[in-house]
């Protein structure tokens, strides 16, 4: 159980969204404000660490044929558990995200961690990846999120923060955010569906741009000492 | 009631398009549409298991959950009922049309992890739609998911013969023209017919 | 055979305790959950119409088919009407107050999903939002936008959003007159 590579791995290099593909549907819709990014990051990231415990800790147990539908109970079981408590605790929350919360069912990233995973590591492993992988995943959110709102209405941390009493962070969807430039003079659209396929295909762009370069990068150091040995 | 059907169809296959409205159903959309043969075989198969998914889960969610005030078990009890529709599509698709089933290959069984097939359901409990509109909403949302994905399939066969930043390769590039066929799409919005 | 069998009931078990366990989290929130529906509308009702309590009253929901509820005033003051319908880009969810008179004392949008920037601020509490809300207070069942012939100003890049509202007000209005 290696948790520094496991934290590179989840952040960076294995990325769930701009690396392995997976789970972009909620990443394009929702990322609209802050607060709808943090807050559906964060659900997605104790969804997947609580099945990735689960799976793991019966992995022995359960009988392969039918593991894939045991795995998307279970999956059920914590989504719907997430959301009831999210529509009691922050209802605001629920209605920003709507039906992407029980959606997260079908996010491919957290059957994609049980399936390659937990089967066939140790609880203590799954809880870190879960932890990771769901960080890497709140990550790429937030860095939208950020984007398609700066660019989209000026604005900074809409619904999270709230500076007209000093700084604070407002849980309930209220806050009415940073102004850094006046919101008519925003491109609008990035906030629209266009906006989202955008952005996340200049991420995924920027990403594979970086892994090509440090790839690049290891292959000339390798070449270098390779002849430094001869 | 008939102006309902037809405003529910022209909704969910122009105005809320699925995949450039509504986001549901990325991941089959730019993972199975290299080719137009095989977004429309996928198009195909999930305008079916739509359209079938949306009719047993209203009938389930009405007679048994609401019945039962049961409601909490929504998701759990869709999803079963997705993965096993899905599960007997394949059977019947190897059966029948064995060429087909192998064209899509992986992308059949994750048509149970399609956004657009569960969220069409949760969308008919969410809009508090009668079985007749379940199941129109069931069956155009797949045709505009269809339509979504051979449109872009046609699109991505260009792009394959185009030249673009070498970092773009893959994904980037086909969000991008995902991004400005999106942009035709909103020439769409705020049509009421009715 | 049996291992069909020995599947089906593992699968079967992994259900029940898994429906179980939501089962009870259910009970914990439901009325937490509640709570949170009730506050809510109860806030929206009273940015339209003030009052210490709303009971609901039953109307014709063939012929008003936009209408969710209507809710008298137990203070006497009127009438709110809630309303779900489409404006350009998703469904409009929103509280119509309607006075006495079957003129309407404000109007307060609840849910939706439009334009950010365009169609949003109909709903918005900043000064436009609230200013172009104002122009609905004291406005009867002709309520319309200045392009139908009526007396509200749309917004500015979201006339489809305004036509909506405005038409979803006087529906309301239409309703409230129903109930005789």
């Amino acid at each position: 159980m290696n948790i520094k590579k496991q934290f590179k791995e989840g952040l960076i290099t294995n990325n769930p969204v701009l690396v392995q593909l997976i789970g972009m549907c909620a990443t394009m819709a929702i990322t609209t404000t802050l607060f709808n990014g943090v807050g559906m990051g964060l659900s997605v990231l104790i969804i997947l660490t609580c099945c990735n415990v689960a799976v793991s800790a019966i992995r022995k147990i359960i009988p392969n044929e039918i593991r894939l539908a045991i795995f998307v109970v279970i999956i059920a079981g914590f989504v719907t558990i997430v959301d009831l408590l999210l529509k009691a605790y922050i209802p605001a929350l629920s209605d920003a995200l709507g039906v992407f919360i029980p959606l997260i069912v079908v996010n491919c990233i957290i059957i994609g961690r049980a399936e390659a995973f937990c089967q066939k590591n140790t609880v203590g492993a799954s809880f870190f990846d879960g932890i990771f992988q769901g960080l890497g995943y709140t990550l790429v959110l937030i860095v939208m999120c950020i984007f398609r709102e700066l660019i989209g209405s000026g604005r900074f941390g809409g619904g999270l923060i709230d500076i007209a009493n000093g700084f604070r962070l407002t849980m309930d969807g209220t806050g009415a955010g940073i102004q850094i430039f006046p919101e008519t003079f925003g491109a609008s659209i990035m906030t629209l569906p266009f906006g989202g396929f955008l952005t996340l295909g200049l991420l995924i762009a920027v990403m594979q741009y970086a892994l090509k370069k440090s790839a690049k990068k290891q292959e000339l150091k390798a070449q270098a000492e390779k002849e430094v040995d001869e | 009631m008939l102006t309902n059907i037809i405003s529910i169809s022209l909704g969910a296959i122009l105005i809320n398009n699925f995949i450039f409205s509504q986001f549901l159903g990325c991941c089959p959309f730019l993972g199975c549409s290299s080719k137009v043969e095989t977004a429309t075989g996928m198009g195909l198969a999930v305008v079916f298991v739509m359209g079938l998914a949306s009719a047993i889960c209203w009938v389930i969610n009405e007679y048994l959950l609401v019945a039962l005030h049961l409601e909490f078990l929504q998701t759990l009890a869709f999803i079963l009922v997705i993965a096993a529709l899905v599960q007997f599509v394949e059977m019947f698709l190897k059966k029948s049309v064995p060429s087909l089933y192998s064209a899509l290959g992986i992308y059949l069984p994750l048509i149970t992890t399609n956004c657009a097939v569960l969220g069409v359901v949760l969308l008919n409990v969410q809009n508090n739609y009668n079985f007749l509109e379940s199941l129109v909403y069931g069956i155009t949302g797949g045709l505009g998911f269809m339509l979504a994905i051979v449109l872009f399939a046609s699109v991505r066969e260009r792009i394959e013969f185009s030249d673009y930043p070498e970092c773009f390769e893959g994904f980037p590039i086909c969000l991008v023209s995902a991004a400005l066929l999106a942009l035709a799409f909103m020439g769409f919005s705020g049509m009421k017919i009715f | 055979m049996n291992k069909i069998l020995k599947l089906t009931i593992v699968l079967f078990l992994v259900c029940a305790i898994v429906a179980g366990v939501l089962g009870v989290v259910n009970e914990l929130t439901k009325d937490t959950i509640a709570e949170q529906q009730r506050i809510k509308t109860e806030k929206a009702y009273a940015a339209v119409l003030a009052s210490d309590g709303y009971t609901e009253v039953d109307f014709d929901k063939a012929a008003n088919p936009s209408i969710d509820k209507i809710s008298e005033c137990t203070n006497g003051a009127g009438h709110v009407v809630m309303t779900t319908f489409t404006g350009a880009q998703g469904r409009i969810t929103m509280a119509v107050g309607v006075d006495t008179d079957y003129k309407c004392t404000g109007i307060s949008i609840i849910s939706h999903s439009e334009t950010s920037g365009l169609g949003a601020n109909a709903a918005s509490s900043a000064e436009v939002g609230v200013n172009w809300r104002a122009q609905f207070v004291g406005e009867d069942k002709n309520v319309a936008i200045t392009k139908a012939g009526g007396n509200i100003d749309a917004l500015a890049g979201a006339t489809i959003t305004s036509r909506s509202v405005a038409e979803a007000t006087a529906a309301a209005i239409v309703a409230v007159e129903s109930l005789g």
